[in-house]
């Protein structure tokens, strides 16, 4: 079974968020990249936890991206990938990313593409959906189970209130969220075998992006603690419904 | 629990800046196998593992499931069986070990870095690992093919663990006294008879063997330490048939201690029904000599050990005192004004930067230690000569100042905490407890003082001490290409002019002759000198880090980062390196109180 992990480059989550060019670009100065979780710790691990239930087969990790992102997909071969992929270019937007990774794709053949739920930086949740329709095979989103059976795979969705299963056949398209399998730290070997994995960059395809962006804003910050005399539930009522707003 | 035990930051700062580890990878072909992406992932890997597998269980470890010998097997807490099981599938346990058999050849700086890691997060729960780890490399250096064989390979791939026994009721620091014996009953096998004490992992229910490292007087060999062999006694020996069978090795009880709860300290009876085997390890009567091989790493790992309980410490603390609100501005007395966070007050911050000075202070001499060690593994000829003789000196002041220093580093987290800090409800009194330890095993304070004037100054004529002086000096000189730095190097530079002189004049005792007048402050003379040398190592993180502050086009985040470092190194010259005038003023003394032949003086 020929598997694909896309897998994105996204800001560790301690890093303190700023903006340049007016606003309409994340500033990188400083920044520390790890791989995006929902992709390293759901798709790539359950994609992995395939190849060996079944003793045969590929786990390729594809990434669109400039060349400094080959230290996360370095990560993603330490853990177990077999090879490895970047689409050598910026990735601009969902449409661009979505694009690239789907012509790629076509030529391989790949029984199931995993994605995870989406990007903690942008929280776009697009690409999967997108990638989809281009290489018209079916897509599930938000993942939290899923076992394969010859060529026919049964999924879990967790939905309001409850699980939806769901059976789709190979050739299909897949975002995992938490569930879908357990976080794997590399061990030595893998890491030192990585540097020994393929990585093969490819040039990028012509694409447009259908959306630009205009404004990012920083949530407003925490608000000073106010602290009311529990006697007085006439002022908290005031504040919480005054100031708060919230009643 | 804090959020945070370590800095990951800080120490690929001290591997990658300071202690310059891409020398090793670039130039030595033993080495040349790793890069820094691949020590960005496995120290990543290493505190993934240490917020799962350790950290959370720190505190249920020191109340919960503390070791007891129970119908003869001593119970552990269950995680210590799933972190091992998670430490060695990771290739921690074989990190240190050659290529050729199975390991991953890892600098020890490397190495190093990762420990302070485990240790930070669970300082009792990672001593299994570091002595079955000690145990393997003293078979490795010395053992023979079978014995690497049938036991260190057991070891490195975490299914056995491993003990080094060497105290007895009548011979702790004094090991010359020991009366373990061992007779020869065929071919390099002995039969063992004797009791050990204070063996940390000296039993457990989770390994399927245990392999202990115990020194033992050959029947009939001389006395005193010339007569001591050091031999592999499993717990349980193979038979013919190859089946593991009893060995005759009794925990005879755990002893109840004041920290380090997750590890057992063991009373082990070896032979009591004359039927305990234990196999030579190289040649006897050699046996303290290679038990020091190990002893000198394991005094590196405390080293490691105190500067990792001071770096949680530290994080709790500072965590402490970033949320709790007390008191007001000492200049605005207004009630109604909102409480200040406690780090507002300058006592607090000379706490915390005490903490921090020490601490990282601690992190990079164990690193100076460890650059050292794989210099002398790499090297040939004269060079190498000089990176061990270097490493024998730094030995004892690395088990020394992160232990001692460390005690007053985590005492001072514990005050910020005030009336909380000596209560279960926060990690700091634990951490006092475990820290206490370090001063005490491996070679107490004393005999390490004594280790480090008595022998390691004045070995080879003073080699040693004289590579020391030729290494502050080139970061004196770096410093002084920086403004800001020059006078910290000058107080640097007189500092150890004054610790020569002083040097000098108690060497003048051991040329007459007066051995216990030379000795007698020997303590007092290593805190001298551990203060000196750890100023060395903040001059020259200050220096690294103004060079970054000036080249680097640091991130706003680094730019916080670098001078953090830079204000923590005038702190340890300001704060600490005074503190040295008393203890030079003492050492020059002419009085001697405290070598009284009338001890009834101490009524």
């Amino acid at each position: 079974m020929k598997l694909l992990v896309c897998v994105s480059k996204t800001p560790d989550t301690t890093t303190k968020i700023s903006f340049t060019e007016n606003d309409t670009n994340f500033n990188t100065q400083g920044v520390q990249f790890i791989m995006n979780p929902y992709d390293e710790w759901y798709a790539l691990v359950r994609a992995l936890e395939l190849k060996e239930k079944l003793g045969s087969g590929t786990v390729t990790i594809i990434n669109v991206g400039p060349a400094d992102n080959d230290t996360v997909i370095r990560k993603g071969l330490a853990i177990g990938a077999d090879d490895a992929v970047r689409i050598d270019a910026n990735p601009t937007s969902s449409h661009f990313v979505a694009k690239q990774i789907a012509e790629y794709a076509k030529a391989q053949s790949y029984d199931i593409v995993f994605l995870g739920k989406e990007t903690i930086d942008y929280n776009g949740a697009e690409v999967g959906s997108v990638m989809a329709e281009m290489l018209d095979a079916p897509f599930i989103s938000f993942a939290t189970h899923l076992e394969v059976n010859g060529n026919t795979a049964t999924i879990n969705r967790e939905v309001e209130g409850g699980t939806e299963v769901l059976e789709v056949d190979t050739p299909f398209l897949i975002s995992a969220a938490k569930g879908m399998a357990e976080q794997r730290i590399p061990n030595m070997r893998g890491i030192m075998m990585a540097k020994r994995k393929p990585l093969n960059v490819v040039p990028a395809v012509d694409s447009s992006d259908l959306v630009s962006v205009t404004k990012y804003e920083l949530p407003s910050g925490k608000t000073d603690c106010k602290y009311v005399d529990p006697e007085n539930m006439e002022e908290l009522v005031s504040l919480l419904h005054n100031e708060a707003k919230v009643i | 629990m804090a959020n945070k035990f370590i800095s990951l930051k800080n120490l690929k700062f001290l591997l990658y800046d300071v202690h310059n580890v891409a020398q090793f990878t670039e130039n030595y072909d033993y080495y040349k196998m790793h890069d820094l992406e691949s020590f960005d992932f496995m120290l990543e890997a290493a505190l993934q593992i240490a917020e799962k597998e350790l950290y959370p269980f720190y505190q249920d470890m020191d109340r919960n499931h503390v070791p007891e010998v129970v119908d003869g097997k001593t119970n552990t807490h269950p995680q210590i069986a799933k972190f091992l099981k998670a430490y060695t599938e990771s290739g921690w346990m074989s990190s240190h070990v050659p290529e050729k058999y199975g390991g991953m050849q890892l600098p020890g700086l490397v190495n190093l870095c990762a420990e302070m890691i485990f240790y930070a997060a669970n300082n009792g729960a990672c001593l299994f690992p570091g002595l079955t780890s000690g145990a393997a490399r003293l078979i490795m250096a010395f053992g023979s093919d079978k014995l690497k064989k049938e036991y260190m390979e057991k070891m490195i791939s975490g299914e056995w663990m491993g003990t080094m026994c060497l105290t007895e009721a009548g011979a702790g620091s004094s090991l010359s006294d020991m009366v373990t014996s061992a007779e020869e009953t065929s071919e390099g096998v002995y039969k063992i008879e004797g009791q050990k004490i204070f063996i940390s992992g000296g039993d457990n229910d989770f390994s399927e063997n245990i392999v202990h490292l115990l020194l033992a007087r050959i029947k009939g060999a001389p006395a005193g330490t010339k007569g001591i062999s050091l031999f592999v006694v499993p717990k349980f020996r193979k038979n013919e048939a190859g089946e593991l069978v009893d060995n005759d090795v009794i925990p005879a009880g755990a002893y109840h201690k004041m920290g380090q709860k997750a590890i057992p300290a063991m009373h082990l009876a070896f032979g009591d029904n004359n039927n305990c085997e234990g196999y030579l390890v190289g040649e006897a009567n050699k046996g303290l000599k290679y038990m020091f091989k190990m002893m000198n790493g394991a005094r590196i790992e405390v080293g490691v050990l105190g500067s990792a309980i001071s770096s949680a410490a530290y994080y709790a603390s500072l965590q402490y005192a970033k949320e709790r609100t007390q008191g007001r501005d000492v200049n605005n007395k207004n009630p109604e004004e909102p409480q200040v966070p406690i780090i507002e007050h300058a006592d607090v911050q000379r706490m915390l930067l005490l903490q921090k000075s020490i601490t990282e202070g601690a992190m990079s001499l164990v690193l100076e230690a460890g650059r050292a060690h794989d210099l002398s593994h790499v090297l040939e000829g004269e060079e190498k000569k000089r990176a061990s003789l270097f490493l024998d000196l730094l030995t004892p002041l690395v088990k020394v100042y992160p232990s001692e220093e460390g005690i007053r580093s985590v005492s001072n987290g514990l005050q910020i905490f005030g009336g909380y800090g000596y209560t279960e409800d926060f990690p700091l009194e634990q951490m006092a407890r475990d820290m206490r330890i370090t001063t005490l095993y491996e070679g107490t304070t004393g005999i390490q003082s004594m280790d480090l004037l008595g022998r390691k100054i004045l070995m080879e004529n003073g080699a040693a001490a004289k590579i020391l002086f030729e290494k502050v000096t080139e970061t004196i000189e770096l410093a002084n290409t920086h403004d800001e730095l020059k006078k910290y190097a000058a107080i640097l530079g007189n500092e150890m002019q004054e610790l020569q002189g002083i040097t000098m004049h108690l060497a003048g005792f051991a040329m007459k002759g007066e051995l216990k007048r030379f000795l007698a402050d020997a303590n007092l003379f290593m805190e001298y000198f551990c203060i000196i040398t750890v100023a060395w190592q903040w001059l020259k993180q200050g220096t690294i880090a103004k060079q970054k502050l000036l080249t680097a086009n640091p991130s706003p985040e680094d730019v916080t980062f670098y001078e953090s470092k830079i204000h923590t190194m005038k702190f340890f010259f300001h704060y600490e390196v005074p503190r040295g005038a008393g203890l030079k003023t003492r050492l020059m003394d002419t009085e001697m109180l405290t070598m009284c032949k009338d001890t009834a003086i101490l009524t």
